[in-house]
């Protein structure tokens, strides 16, 4: 009854739409600004580019009047990040559309679209800027265009709360509970449903002069709204086994790491390793991006790696001696002159070296 | 092959911490309710812990790390503590192994509806535990933090047989090669330490089932949580509800599955030290001091934080010592604290990464996002207020004034790194709130079940059905 009447006020636009919820995914997406790799079914946008943005855009086609509700599912979003929608429509094909995106929890809330001027005719193509310093990668998984409408919005609604959410860099950190940005939350639910059951259960108790299985009453009460969330939990976590298992199982320990999600930058690490001497050597590991900088470090211990955690910088030439390695993975700003045997890093002192491992947007050099 | 050795090899930290729990004096006979699960829970923490400090000790002296020399050397002082606690008290462990079996076949006592609840609980557990198990055994390390910091040095040490220095740039460029970086150099050595244990049984470096330690965490949580509570007079099955919540709390058992953090053996550990601290107040048994100072210390062995959480307990043990004038004493403590904070905020002091500054800036509606709105906690936070509200008049009675204030100090410790540290920031993108709020989930669960009980009681007390004349 209370969702029901909740979908009633909550709705945008008619109650009864005749179209259906489009999902674009985010393998629709091309990346026009900064960096992004695959992350299993979504997007992780890993660096923005010089001047600080990063821009994913994909096609479209729909009638703006039929999809008054744009949610995008992404996570990972630091407060201080500017994200934009950006959508252009055949009213005004030259016309660029924006609207900031609330992040809430570091995730992007869902937009309203009814009653927006610039929301007219067939919706073109749809994208998404972020502006901001990214620490850790920012997810999308895609964009959801919405019709609204009172089944709509308990289709909504129900879904949230049942929606997968599969591990990903920040499920470490926080838990939603279903969809990623919910509309009403499972949790407030159910407190109010068991206020209500305990009120009219008290008023009976009350009335028959039976109080004193209020503490029983509260106990069993909060157990069973804990059990339908943690069954809601435990469901997602079977389907997070199945999904881990599917990508890793039955494999050792180098196949499930060309299985990941850095595969391609652990395969590199692999043949780097097999040209480094035995020992440890010193690694000064430079990429656009921290998670990139990161695992290539990781993946290279118990050799004795340098890199920046935090910000995007380069090793000082003075820093560097002869045999140490620096090992480059997609950087801008990194130059070797094969002729000259020199490497430069960024605008300092060219060094002498020599490319030990070279592959697309990757080295590993040997100073001299 | 694998899981034999690891099995095995598991088995060690299980028994040593139990055994060391077992040599220590006791008044009563280990028969209590909950005692076996309390001595398996808090005595793998202890084992696991003494494991480690034992390989700081091999590393300190030069022997490379294997299998040998640190497996060897503890099976020995095993069977010493074991043939210790023989003595102490002949046929008691026995007894109380018979004891605990015979209670969980016959479901403590309970009937009818209690009983279904019981083995549903367990049969919950039990289907939980094994998904969390695939899950860690199947996955290679995936948080960001487990690879920039903590396996980090796993690897190293694996690699080299021994613990070599980490230190931030500066050092490692004067060192020429002599030390290691990683994100956090400053880290303690507990966790990756285990890890390089797990990899010398393994013999090879897996960077799954490496991590087996955090699953054996969770079952020693469950398993601390009800024997502690059980010896604090919860009922059995109120037991089983505190160790049914904190094993299904959504973000501990993602910090199982996606192992590689220290938080989550900071929760264990401290609410295995608070709850010895609580067992030694109400029975003053040698044996619950003894393993509340060796778990205080682990705490601070675990992660930095752990130093401020093992101080959280002073306060509870001051009100415990000092029942009449503890509360006023506390209370001059905290404000002493609060005028320390604000002198040292002046300074601009910079405290394990983060900045202690004037600026108060707490995040609420975040703050109140994440424990009340979202999936982390379930129902925690909501249930905690409640009970609060409920048992108000009790709170600070001698039962339960110690964990009051041990939780009250806890909390005022989260308020103030995110309402004075640049940790404010994390709140709002949830990244350290959830984190650090793990630390102190479990003990508020404790409360949650002791409150709710101390409720009960007083509730039936005054409502209870007079007796038919």
């Amino acid at each position: 009854m209370g969702l029901a009447i909740y979908a009633l006020v909550s709705v945008p636009g008619t109650w009864f739409p005749g179209a259906s919820t489009q999902f674009v995914g985010a393998r629709a997406f091309t990346v026009s600004r900064g960096s992004a790799v695959a992350d299993g079914d979504a997007l992780a946008i890993t660096a923005t580019d010089a001047t600080g943005l990063a821009l994913i855009a994909a096609n479209v086609d729909v009638r703006t009047l039929d999809y008054p509700i744009v949610a995008w599912q992404g996570s990972g979003f630091p407060a201080n990040a500017d994200v934009r929608f950006l959508w252009r429509t055949d009213y005004a094909p030259n016309k660029l559309n924006s609207l900031p995106v609330p992040i809430v929890a570091g995730r992007l809330a869902p937009l309203t679209m009814a009653g927006n001027p610039e929301w007219i005719g067939r919706v073109r193509g749809v994208a998404l800027a972020v502006r901001g310093p990214l620490g850790e990668p920012a997810r999308i998984a895609g964009v959801t265009l919405a019709p609204g409408g009172v089944t709509g919005q308990l289709r909504d609604v129900l879904g949230e709360w049942s929606a997968f959410e599969p591990w990903s860099g920040t499920s470490i950190n926080t838990i939603t509970g279903g969809a990623e940005v919910q509309a009403l939350p499972l949790p407030t639910v159910l407190v109010v449903a068991g206020a209500i059951a305990l009120a009219a259960w008290f008023v009976l108790a009350w009335r028959r002069r039976e109080v004193a299985g209020l503490p029983a009453a509260i106990g069993v009460v909060f157990l069973a709204a804990w059990i339908v969330l943690d069954t809601q939990w435990a469901a997602n976590l079977v389907r997070q086994v199945v999904a881990t298992r599917v990508q890793y199982g039955g494999k050792d320990w180098r196949a499930s790491h060309l299985a990941a999600e850095d595969a391609p930058l652990f395969a590199f690490i692999e043949k780097a390793r097999a040209k480094l001497p035995p020992g440890p050597a010193r690694v000064f590991v430079v990429a656009d991006a921290a998670y990139f900088r990161g695992r290539a470090a990781y993946h290279l211990y118990p050799h004795n790696v340098l890199f920046d955690p935090f910000a995007d910088t380069l090793p000082q030439p003075s820093w560097l001696k002869p045999g140490d390695y620096v090992l480059v993975w997609h950087r801008r700003g990194v130059q070797y002159s094969a002729s000259e045997h020199k490497l430069r890093l960024g605008d300092g002192e060219p060094i002498a070296a020599e490319a030990v491992l070279v592959e697309p947007g990757a080295a590993l050099l040997k100073v001299l | 092959m694998d899981a034999l050795a690891l099995i095995a090899g598991n088995a060690l930290p299980w028994c040593l911490g139990a055994a060391f729990l077992l040599a220590l004096p006791r008044r009563a006979i280990a028969d209590n309710a909950g005692e076996v699960a309390w001595t398996a829970g808090a005595g793998y923490l202890l084992g696991a812990f003494l494991l480690t400090v034992w390989m700081r000790v091999l590393s300190l002296v030069g022997v490379k790390f294997g299998v040998l020399p640190i497996v060897a050397p503890l099976v020995v002082l095993t069977a010493v503590l074991a043939w210790l606690a023989w003595r102490r008290a002949p046929g008691a462990p026995a007894m109380t192994m018979r004891a605990a079996w015979h209670a969980l076949l016959r479901s403590p006592g309970l009937e009818g509806a209690a009983r279904v609840a019981w083995w549903s609980a367990l049969a919950w557990l039990a289907i939980r535990f094994t998904l969390l198990a695939v899950e860690v055994a199947t996955r290679p390390l995936y948080p960001w933090d487990a690879w920039t910091q903590w396996a980090t040095k796993a690897r190293v040490w694996y690699e080299l047989g021994g613990i070599a220095p980490f230190a931030r740039v500066a050092a490692w460029l004067a060192a020429n090669g002599g030390v290691y970086f990683d994100a956090s150099p400053e880290y303690p050595p507990t966790m990756p330490l285990l890890q390089v244990y797990q990899s010398l049984l393994l013999g090879r470096w897996d960077d799954a089932l490496m991590n087996g330690s955090w699953w054996q965490t969770a079952i020693a949580l469950a398993l601390v949580l009800y024997g502690g509570l059980r010896s604090l007079r919860a009922s059995a099955l109120a037991a089983l509800a505190g160790a049914f919540l904190v094993s299904s709390l959504p973000l501990a058992n993602t910090h199982v599955a996606l192992a590689g953090y220290a938080d989550l053996p900071l929760a264990a550990t401290y609410v295995a030290a608070a709850l010895a601290l609580l067992r030694w107040i109400a029975a003053r048994d040698v044996r619950d001091a003894v393993g509340a100072l060796v778990l205080a210390a682990a705490l601070t062995q675990i992660k930095n934080p752990g130093w401020f959480w093992a101080a959280t307990l002073v306060p509870g043990l001051v009100v415990a010592v000092w029942p009449h004038r503890g509360a006023r004493i506390v209370l001059a403590g905290f404000a002493l604290a609060a005028i320390a904070l604000v002198a040292l905020a002046r300074f601009q002091l910079r405290l394990f990464n983060y900045d202690l500054r004037l600026t108060y800036a707490p995040a609420w509606g975040d703050l109140a996002e994440s424990y009340f709105l979202l999936g982390n906690w379930h129902l925690l936070w909501y249930g905690a207020l409640g009970v609060a509200c409920l048992a108000w008049r009790r709170l600070f009675e001698p039962g339960l004034a110690p964990l009051t204030t041990i939780v009250g100090a806890g909390l005022m410790f989260l308020f103030v790194v995110f309402g004075f540290t640049t940790a404010s920031y994390y709140i709002t993108d949830q990244t350290t709130v959830n984190r650090a709020t793990l630390h102190l989930a479990p003990l508020v669960v404790v409360f949650l079940i002791l409150a709710w009980q101390s409720f009960a009681e007083d509730w039936n007390a005054r409502h209870a059905q007079p007796a038919a004349a």
